[in-house]
């Protein structure tokens, strides 16, 4: 009972997807009971001490700790608000919906990891299942995403592995804490932390490993697009949080590396983001620009050791907030392209709002309360970190100009428009049933939500007090940014940069633009090169030449050939040979 | 004679015995040549259960000898390391017999295939069991000249040239290994295996001597396991029909030299003795070399065949890499890809089988071929997947062990060779399978066949490769379980390094 209520949560969608073909009409039900019993652990908490699970994968172990908790909660609910908006996609296209089930048993699998072997599978599993979402639609802009995706996603848990197949031998065990524990002393500590950072950084959307996150999260559907940009881009992080030495030890250069690392994405999503005009490719760039908020909290954790628990929480915080309300504004982006108009869109249009205020940081909303946590922990720093606090300040302004563009674009209903537009466009409208009543679940849970949070974690710091400071301090970030907002509704830069060309000032993927201009100046001489290496190999085919040269066996085997290939010469002697043998032996034993 | 006698030689004889009878059916009793061969090869994998079970539960000793030159007995003996490999063989060739009924269906000359067929199998278990450096040359020239028929089964000018750069290769490694096997039996005496003491006794005596026979040995084994640059011979006869090919990659032949390695390394001179005479590194480099030679070459191979030959190069010196690191996980990795690797090529070479008979040979005519083909698609998929080592799969397991040894030995650049390998394997394993999967089929037949197996060729030709792509994803899922390869390797491994 207790090996099941923990073995659930994976055996569950994996069987489900493996079933799903034959299930018939019951599989609509799949996508959305799937995530259940992991919510169910989630919020009850484990029954009992986890089960042994010696006979699976090399020999796997579950926790639970009080930091993936709240997150088992959150990625089982985005899940299962995903899944029932995309229950109409997976009506028709059991692929998708079995695509969606094994990613989904990844992206939980992780959470409930206690070993960096199950980490790493389950890690991996989430990555290359999730490929098979990016690529759906099968047009080229999604086989690019898929390209650079993969590539990126091969060059991640090579590097990952590395780093734990380092760590995990120098800790001489896999249990996941004992080698966190003992990763502060092991030799090569920067090479292995490098390997770690750089590995997961990938799925974070660490910049520079950001690129695919732009060109794929928008690529999927919008329900995978929801899970990928909500729960998924979380999975780094969970492993940041797991095996980098948090209050072990101060390292201030990795520290002060992913704060820097972090506010150069938090500003460069806001302008790349800013300058889109396709929602989904905005709110992918507003992910990059929160998950670098959240990498600076991994970065003071480093620094800070003695402030390492406070900054996992604000971390832990920040990614639940961010998990449902990025969710909620990509379902509410596919509701809106699915068409909408009258009153289903002035709903539409509020909850964005909610959601957008709540990533902006506005006071009493979880944004604001997980940017306050944050902060808490920047005032820690030697000097009081003022211009830490000033920094992600101004980030929370960026992110309302961001939040008011986004709005912009989706202004008007688009039910009008619905009409006029091709056959992909009627499909989508059918998927916006679909997707409209999971939509509001989750715009609520937008409002509430991160204030259960604590409610969660058995010995949680209390809440962070409502003073009017820290109104205050979450409310001016938000008038500022509103400022520029105004102003650039008014004149609307990107119209006249439009003009000069047709693509946004920024494309998707920004810097990866530069290495793909760059790309044929490697690939070609990297071709050239391989297949003269290969034509060179050919030619020299040294051993073989050398006994063709020297012996000419050809024709004598031509003619051993002839003679060997008529069966029945060759199979008389066989059996003569065996008999032979067989007396001989015979003789020989006796 | 005992039952412990009794039953190496049952294994030989339920290869050996059906497989000369199938000279004898005519060519048209298709029936009846399937029947025997079938049932045959299922009552092998019983016999290997039973022997399994016999001597990891009971304890049971199986050895069979004979005399056979003055002072030196043919001995078949059932150790734990040739239990692994009897088990692999004996699997394989029940999937690669089903397989080749199928396969081979419309073509002539089957009695001849199958016959030889058999044969093969029946050396290689006579390679597995051998208890000595006699036995095991015997069944592995036995062997070279078996797969030979196969090889050129199609007769075509090209299926000759590839048997004869075949035949020059192995035979050429047969004679080196014939040398090194009497050079060290003149200086020992009579020797089996596993008797590493009598080897390391002469040690301070004749360390030159001990040195140059274990490089002829490994160069004898060399070429045969494929290793840069004795390889030539693997990418030319992939001319052969894909059950040959499936046998030569996988079951038999190119296994029987790396498993020849490991007995030379391990049960012939002893991994501290080897060390000692500092001939364990060098092969480790040359493994190391030819890993990423081979997935170098593979990268711009059209020929799906051909990619998949260079791809055997690169992961068959996995297992050297293994069992050259001194530590307890490379050796666990390198036995566990023993079977692993085995698995996975099979499934491959099933796959290009099917592919091949739709007409799709090269890569670049793969396009959307996952629509017609999703049932040899998915297991191609698993199968490439696991190749790369991505979990969780049977290749991650392989990975993670070679990767955690070669950390435990002190040989961290190890890590950064499987590292390259595993990118490199990504490169060439992944377009393939994006293009059957997402790139719409030339000339417009992108539409989804009426049913699953509608584009599959006919025979049964599907469920072999979806039996072992299950087999890949379940040696991976279930690798900790009693009986896994996995907690075997573990199991060898851990006798080996305690002596």
């Amino acid at each position: 009972m207790n090996a099941l209520a923990w073995l659930a949560p994976v055996a569950l969608p994996v069987t489900g997807a493996l079933l799903l073909p034959v299930v018939g009409p019951a599989r609509r039900w799949l996508l959305l009971l799937a995530p259940l019993p992991a919510l169910l652990l989630g919020v009850f908490g484990a029954p009992g001490r986890p089960p042994q699970l010696n006979w699976l994968l090399l020999e796997a172990t579950v926790d639970l700790v009080v930091g993936s908790r709240p997150l088992l909660v959150m990625t089982a609910f985005v899940w299962m608000v995903a899944g029932a908006s995309a229950r109409r996609i997976g009506d028709d296209r059991p692929a998708f919906a079995s695509l969606m089930l094994l990613t989904y048993a990844g992206n939980v699998g992780l959470l409930l990891a206690a070993d960096v072997v199950t980490f790493y599978v389950m890690f991996a599993w989430m990555t290359f299942a999730a490929y098979g979402l990016v690529v759906h639609h099968r047009t080229e802009s999604t086989r690019r995403a898929g390209r650079v995706y993969v590539v990126l996603a091969v060059l991640g848990e090579v590097a990952l592995l590395a780093g734990l197949l380092l760590a995990a031998t120098h800790a001489g065990t896999t249990d996941l804490p004992e080698v966190a524990g003992s990763l502060s002393t092991a030799p090569g500590r920067s090479l292995i932390i490098g390997l770690l950072i750089g590995g997961l950084g990938v799925k974070v959307g660490l910049v520079p490993l950001h690129v695919w996150l732009p060109l794929a999260h928008p690529a999927a559907p919008v329900a995978a697009s929801a899970v990928l940009s909500g729960t998924m881009i979380k999975a780094g992080l969970v492993g940041w949080l797991r095996i980098l030495p948090l209050g072990d030890v101060a390292l201030p250069g990795w520290g002060a590396t992913l704060i820097g690392l972090g506010l150069v994405g938090a500003v460069l999503g806001v302008v790349a983001g800013t300058l889109q005009s396709d929602p989904k490719v905005l709110l992918a760039y507003s992910s990059v620009s929160q998950m670098g908020l959240i990498t600076t909290a991994v970065g003071l954790g480093l620094v800070l050791p003695d402030h390492a628990t406070a900054a996992v929480l604000a971390a832990v915080t920040y990614a639940v907030h961010h998990g449902i309300a990025k969710a909620s504004l990509f379902l509410a982006v596919g509701v809106h392209k699915a068409g909408t108009r009258g009153w289903s869109h002035r709903a539409l249009f509020a909850g964005m709002g909610l959601a957008a205020l709540a990533l902006a940081g506005a006071p009493l909303t979880t944004g604001w309360l997980a940017k306050q946590m944050l902060k808490g922990v920047a005032d820690a720093l030697p000097g009081g970190g003022r211009a830490l606090t000033l920094a992600l300040s101004l980030a929370a302004a960026g992110t309302t100009v961001l939040m008011i563009r986004l709005l912009w674009l989706v202004r008007e209903p688009s039910g009008a428009r619905a009409d006029a537009r091709s056959d992909a466009r009627s499909d989508a409208r059918s998927d916006a049933r679909g997707v409209i009543a999971p939509w509001a679940f989750i715009a609520v849970a937008v409002a509430v939500g991160g204030w259960l949070l604590p409610l969660s974690i058995p010995d949680a710091p209390p809440l962070v007090p409502i003073t009017t400071a820290g109104v205050w301090d979450g409310l001016w970030p938000v008038l500022l940014g509103l400022g520029p907002g105004a102003a650039w509704l008014r004149y609307r830069p990107e119209r006249r940069l439009a003009r000069s060309s047709p693509r946004p000032a920024i494309p998707a993927g920004d810097l990866l633009l530069i290495v793909e201009r760059l790309a044929p100046a490697v690939r070609v001489p990297a071709r050239w090169l391989l297949h003269r290496f290969d034509a060179l190999a050919r030619r020299v085919r040294t051993f073989q030449d050398v006994g063709r040269v020297t012996v000419r066996p050809g024709a004598m085997i031509d003619h051993l050939e002839d003679r060997l290939t008529r069966w029945r010469t060759a199979g008389a002697l066989y059996v003569l040979i065996g008999v032979a043998v067989t007396v001989a032996l015979a003789l020989g034993t006796a | 004679m005992t039952i412990g006698a009794a039953l190496p030689l049952l294994l030989l004889a339920t290869s050996l015995i059906p497989a000369v009878a199938t000279f004898f059916i005519p060519e048209r009793s298709h029936r009846r040549r399937t029947v025997l061969n079938v049932t045959a090869a299922v009552v092998k994998v019983v016999l290997v259960a039973a022997l399994v079970a016999g001597v990891l539960y009971y304890g049971l000793e199986f050895e069979w000898r004979a005399a056979f030159l003055p002072g030196i007995d043919l001995v078949l003996r059932a150790d734990p390391i040739p239990l692994l490999f009897v088990f692999l063989s004996a699997l394989l060739w029940l999937t690669t017999t089903v397989y080749a009924v199928g396969y081979l269906a419309e073509d002539g000359h089957q009695s001849r295939f199958f016959g030889f067929f058999g044969l093969c199998v029946t050396a290689t278990v006579g390679i597995a069991l051998a208890g000595n450096l006699v036995t095991f040359l015997v069944f592995y020239e036995l062997l070279t000249v078996t797969t030979y028929p196969l090889v050129v089964h199609d007769g075509t000018a090209k299926a000759r040239a590839g048997g004869r750069a075949y035949l020059l290769y192995t035979l050429t490694g047969g004679a080196l290994l014939l040398l090194g096997t009497v050079w060290l039996h003149a200086l020992t005496g009579p020797l089996e295996f596993g008797q590493t003491e009598v080897v390391e006794a002469l040690a301070v005596q004749h360390r030159t001597t001990l040195t140059i026979v274990f490089v002829i040995l490994i160069v004898a084994l060399g070429f045969k396991a494929a290793l840069v640059p004795l390889h030539g011979w693997l990418p030319q006869a992939m001319v052969a029909p894909a059950p040959v090919s499936a046998l030569l990659h996988a079951v038999a032949v190119v296994k029987a030299g790396a498993y020849g390695i490991v007995r030379v390394v391990h049960d012939l001179y002893g991994l501290p003795l080897a060390q000692d005479l500092g001939v364990v590194m060098p092969l480790t480099i040359v493994a190391a070399v030819t890993i990423v030679y081979g997935s170098t070459r593979a990268l711009i191979q059209d020929d799906l065949k051909r990619r998949l030959a260079y791809s055997t190069v690169s992961q068959l010196s996995y297992i050297v890499l293994g069992i050259s690191v001194v530590s307890l996980s490379s050796t666990t990795g390198g036995l566990v890809h023993l079977v692993h690797q085995g698995i996975m090529k099979v499934t491959l070479f099933y796959c290009a089988g099917n592919l091949g008979k739709r007409g799709v040979h090269r890569v670049s005519e793969m396009d959307g071929i996952g629509r017609r083909m999703p049932v040899t698609m998915l297991a191609f998929t698993v199968a490439a997947v696991g190749m790369v080592g991505i979990p969780p799969t049977a290749g991650f397991v392989t990975k993670w062990y070679l990767g955690l040894g070669a950390a435990e030995a002190g040989q961290p650049w190890i890590i950064g060779v499987l590292a390259l390998s595993s990118a490199l394997n990504a490169a060439y394993f992944l377009p393939p399978v994006a293009r059957a999967w997402l790139r719409p089929a030339p000339g417009g037949r992108s539409g989804p066949a009426e049913s699953a197996l509608a584009g599959e060729p006919g025979g049964w030709l599907w469920l072999p490769p979806v039996a072992t792509a299950v087999s890949v994803l379940g040696l991976g899922i279930l690798a900790g379980a009693p009986l896994s390869p996995l907690t075997w390797a573990a199991f060898i491994a851990d006798e080996l390094m305690a002596s």
